[in-house]
């Protein structure tokens, strides 16, 4: 326990600089980007002086040269003061405190049927080699990797909310009654269906072909064979010997994959009115609202750093012989 | 059992039946039910009186009332201003304001608020307003309900600037105190309108609530409106063919999709609501720089392009050949002429080709004269294809056309501040009065880098600067119309932008929906007499 402690310390100090690089190179990365956000309001307004549009930039602090602007966000965000966007009247914190929930509610949901489902079809299809069973799983999973997200979520809408009216069609919630308690939950829920199912696809179908690459591989080691000899039934054989061993892989590429996913979740974010972090960033990107932009990708660089600690941690529980250090 | 499966319908054949006969010819307007309308994009912010853009216009014209309203014919009717008088000479205009009116607040609406408005906000940071009432030198409030408006000159265009959209009526208790630019009501607007600002989910939905102390008595008849936003153009078409959503305005509903749609029994589209908006396909040529700095190569352009074509496969048929700076809609009130260059010739390639010799580029050995750049103006997909058309138009006559498209921002400064182009697509709304909506784009006093949407062609024309002096202060309307006949005349002849189309944005609609479609300003009014059946 104490090893684990120390392991978590020394990386979450070690994770600081990696932040603090990744705040750098998006801020002058972004800062290369021609036009700013008062621009960008004085084009939405359809008509303003440049008087305006000068008060507008002095007012959000971009007549200032770069490396103070820099230096000032610097200073902020070592005190997690993420700053205020101008665009939207609200502190950047504030806004994305508000759209996190739904982010994770819709990542969560994504890795947990993309994992699960994932395994399970895996397994089945390593089980049942060049069988009917294996065959079929793996077309699903070449469909559903090779389908393009917004199709298919588009797709999704036309069967499940339109020709069978099951689902809504997008949001998070209706918006014309406004439910309240276990009632609201149920909603959600409905509404969480067809972008957690979208989204879940393409991963559920990398995690398929990996999961059932490992199996097979793992099912020629030799332990297996001794496993086979000791007298163990093929249950267990599978379950307590390959397994354990076939989900290391899964684990690393689902660690790696919490990026992917913020990102790929712009797509099915858009497609289904999920008001989650991805469109924020998009939205703000082509505002040039950078204070917000650069807050969302500090939180996603966060969101990634935590992820990739937990997997290694996960390591340690799938495979003893593993030593945090 | 039998017998009763029979009745059921026969029941409701009869009352059916009944109901018909019984109805009166005008359906009563029922009370209550939640209008959901698609609002797209997500508006930056509810400050109308700072920011003018379509997706908080239609937001904030239900909460902000103005002192006027408008039919059809442009004519003013009262709103907050119950009645008023223009002096002779167009420099005094009094407003007789109503009596009772309160703020969401529940403070009392009276001239004070009117004068703050005008000469504290909208004068100050309005990004029309400056230029709008730059020559209103005062507001006197002489008693509570009279706002008397004094201008240094007449002002015959403030007239048609006064809706709850163009000039939102604040309150001055609420808003005389903290930053304008940066208000903490800005997002959380009072106003004396039918619905009430109640919460603003950022990425899903803003909620209003009936306002049940509006001042006209009885209404507004609906309970609620969500605005609700949508990002991808298939789901909306998706919410409104499932009845999610009752309402999707400014086109929030792709083409493509309105024939299948407009075939549903329950859905209407319709492209009334927009003629004080009545925007204006152009293409803005930088006119300082070779090839267009000569008027005949502007000609052969505008003769070259084929708007129908245009209309036809770009807009699906949703427009109208544009045949100048003033929109056709401007008919209604006598300022629009047709008495001008007509490009739409049909001898138009062959003038074309005419011009661009006279003008010295001939064809070279590989059939071309020039080659150009052609902007696209980033706002989807509709201007790309536009823009590959116009390849091809002009590929006839001999000019090869390369395409660049960027993203908003990035446009914004390539066309407004550094004027690096040569050739730009375009749309402008030309407003309630050209004033507003025409000047900017060709009075020469309106090169102003940095200013979006401001003159870019910037072709310096002493005759029409003076036209459009003159017509923005002649109080008589009969000889400003005129003003404006001749200044339409010249200035489409210099063709410093080629006019492409009116475009006719759409509004898809429930049929459940009534009452809501009553003003040239469209969804920029307030609805305090829709209703839902």
């Amino acid at each position: 326990m104490r090893a684990r402690l120390r392991f978590l310390a020394r990386r979450l100090a070690l994770a600081v600089p990696t932040v603090l690089f990744i705040v750098i190179a998006n801020f002058v990365l972004l800062h290369l980007a021609p036009g700013d956000a008062a621009e960008v309001l004085a084009g939405e307004a359809g008509s303003a002086t440049p008087e305006m549009v000068a008060q507008l930039r002095q007012k959000f602090g971009l007549d200032q040269p770069y490396h103070v602007q820099l230096a000032r966000y610097l200073g902020r965000t070592l005190t997690f003061d993420l700053g205020y966007s101008q665009r939207q009247g609200m502190s950047v914190a504030e806004l994305i405190g508000k759209r996190l929930p739904a982010t994770l509610l819709l990542m969560g949901t994504t890795i947990a049927i993309a994992i699960g489902i994932g395994v399970l079809l895996g397994v089945l299809a390593a089980r049942g080699l060049n069988t009917w069973r294996d065959r079929l799983i793996s077309v699903f999973a070449l469909l559903s990797y090779a389908t393009p997200l917004f199709w298919a979520g588009l797709m999704l809408i036309v069967v499940f909310s339109i020709k069978l009216d099951w689902l809504p069609t997008s949001g998070m919630e209706n918006v014309a009654a406004f439910y309240e308690g276990p009632k609201r939950i149920v909603d959600i829920a409905r509404h969480l269906v067809l972008p957690a199912l979208t989204l879940s696809l393409f991963y559920l179908a990398l995690y398929t072909r990996l999961m059932r690459a490992a199996m097979l591989e793992q099912s020629g080691m030799d332990y297996v064979t001794t496993a086979r000899a000791k007298g163990l039934d093929e249950r267990t054989v599978v379950f307590r010997h390959i397994l354990p061993n076939a989900l290391l892989p899964v684990v690393t590429m689902a660690g790696v994959q919490v990026g992917a996913l913020l990102g790929g979740s712009v797509v099915v974010e858009t497609v289904f009115a999920w008001p989650g972090l991805g469109q924020l960033a998009f939205d703000s990107l082509f505002s040039r609202d950078l204070n917000l932009l650069l807050g969302i990708f500090f939180v996603c660089a966060c969101l990634v750093v935590v992820a990739n600690l937990l997997v290694d941690i996960a390591y340690t529980w799938l495979d003893p012989r593993i030593e945090l250090d | 059992m039998r017998g009763l499966r029979l009745l059921v319908p026969a029941l409701a054949l009869l009352l059916g039946i009944l109901t018909v006969v019984s109805s009166p010819g005008a359906l009563a307007q029922k009370r209550g039910g939640t209008l959901v309308m698609i609002v797209q994009p997500e508006p930056p912010s509810l400050a109308s009186y700072q920011n003018t853009a379509a997706p908080i216009g239609q937001v904030a014209a239900k909460i902000y009332d103005g002192l006027l309203e408008y039919d059809f014919d442009f004519k003013p009717h009262p709103s907050l201003a119950k009645s008023w008088t223009v002096s002779p000479d167009g420099k005094t205009i009094t407003f007789k304001l109503q009596e009772g009116v309160k703020f969401h607040d529940g403070k009392p609406f009276t001239s004070a608020d009117v004068q703050f408005t005008f000469m504290n906000v909208l004068k100050k940071v309005h990004p029309r307003g400056p230029i709008t009432f730059r020559d209103l030198e005062a507001v006197d409030t002489p008693d509570p309900y009279t706002a008397v408006f004094r201008f240094s000159k007449p002002a015959p265009y403030a007239m048609a600037a006064l809706s709850g959209y163009e000039s939102p009526i604040l309150p001055k208790h609420v808003f005389e105190t903290g930053d304008l630019m940066n208000h903490p009501n800005a997002n959380k607007p009072i106003g004396t309108g039918p619905f009430k600002f109640v919460e603003w989910e950022k990425g899903q939905y803003i909620r209003l609530d009936r306002n049940p102390d509006y001042w006209r008595k009885g209404e507004p008849y609906l309970d609620r409106i969500v605005a609700r936003f949508i990002a991808d153009a298939g789901t909306r078409t998706a919410a409104m063919e499932k009845q999610e959503a009752q309402l999707a305005a400014f086109s929030a509903i792709p083409g493509v999709e309105l024939s299948r749609l407009k075939a549903l029994p329950f859905i209407d589209v319709s492209i009334k609501g927009y003629e004080m908006i009545s925007p204006i396909v152009l293409i803005e040529l930088n006119t300082t720089k070779k090839p267009f700095d000569s008027q005949k190569v502007r000609q052969a352009v505008s003769y070259a392009i084929d708007r129908k074509a245009i209309i036809d496969t770009v807009f699906l048929g949703y427009g109208k050949p544009a045949t100048g700076p003033i929109s056709s809609n401007f008919e209604a009130n006598g300022l629009y002429s047709k008495d001008v260059t007509n490009y739409a010739a049909p001898n138009a390639i062959e003038m074309a080709n005419k011009l661009l010799d006279e003008a010295g580029y001939p064809r070279k050995g590989d059939g071309v004269r020039f080659e150009i750049v052609h902007d696209i103006i980033p706002y989807g997909e509709d201007w790309r294809r536009m823009g590959e058309l116009i390849v091809q138009q002009l590929g006839k006559v001999g000019i090869k056309v390369t395409l660049r498209y960027e993203d908003v921002p990035t446009w914004l400064r390539r066309i407004y501040t550094n004027y690096d182009f040569e050739f730009n697509s375009n749309f402008l709304f030309t407003l309630p009065d050209p004033v507003l909506g025409v000047h900017r784009t060709y009075w020469s006093k309106n090169v102003r880098p940095g200013a979006p949407f401001s003159n870019s062609a910037r072709l310096t024309l002493p005759k029409v600067d003076e036209l459009l002096e003159a017509a923005t202060v002649e109080p008589d309307h009969a000889k400003r119309a005129a003003l404006y006949h001749q200044f339409q005349k010249i200035v489409v002849d210099e063709a410093p932008v080629i006019w492409v189309t009116e475009l006719n944005f759409t509004t898809v609609s429930s049929k459940k929906l009534k009452d809501y479609l009553v003003s040239p300003l469209g969804v920029y009014t307030s609805f305090n007499r829709a209703w839902l059946e």
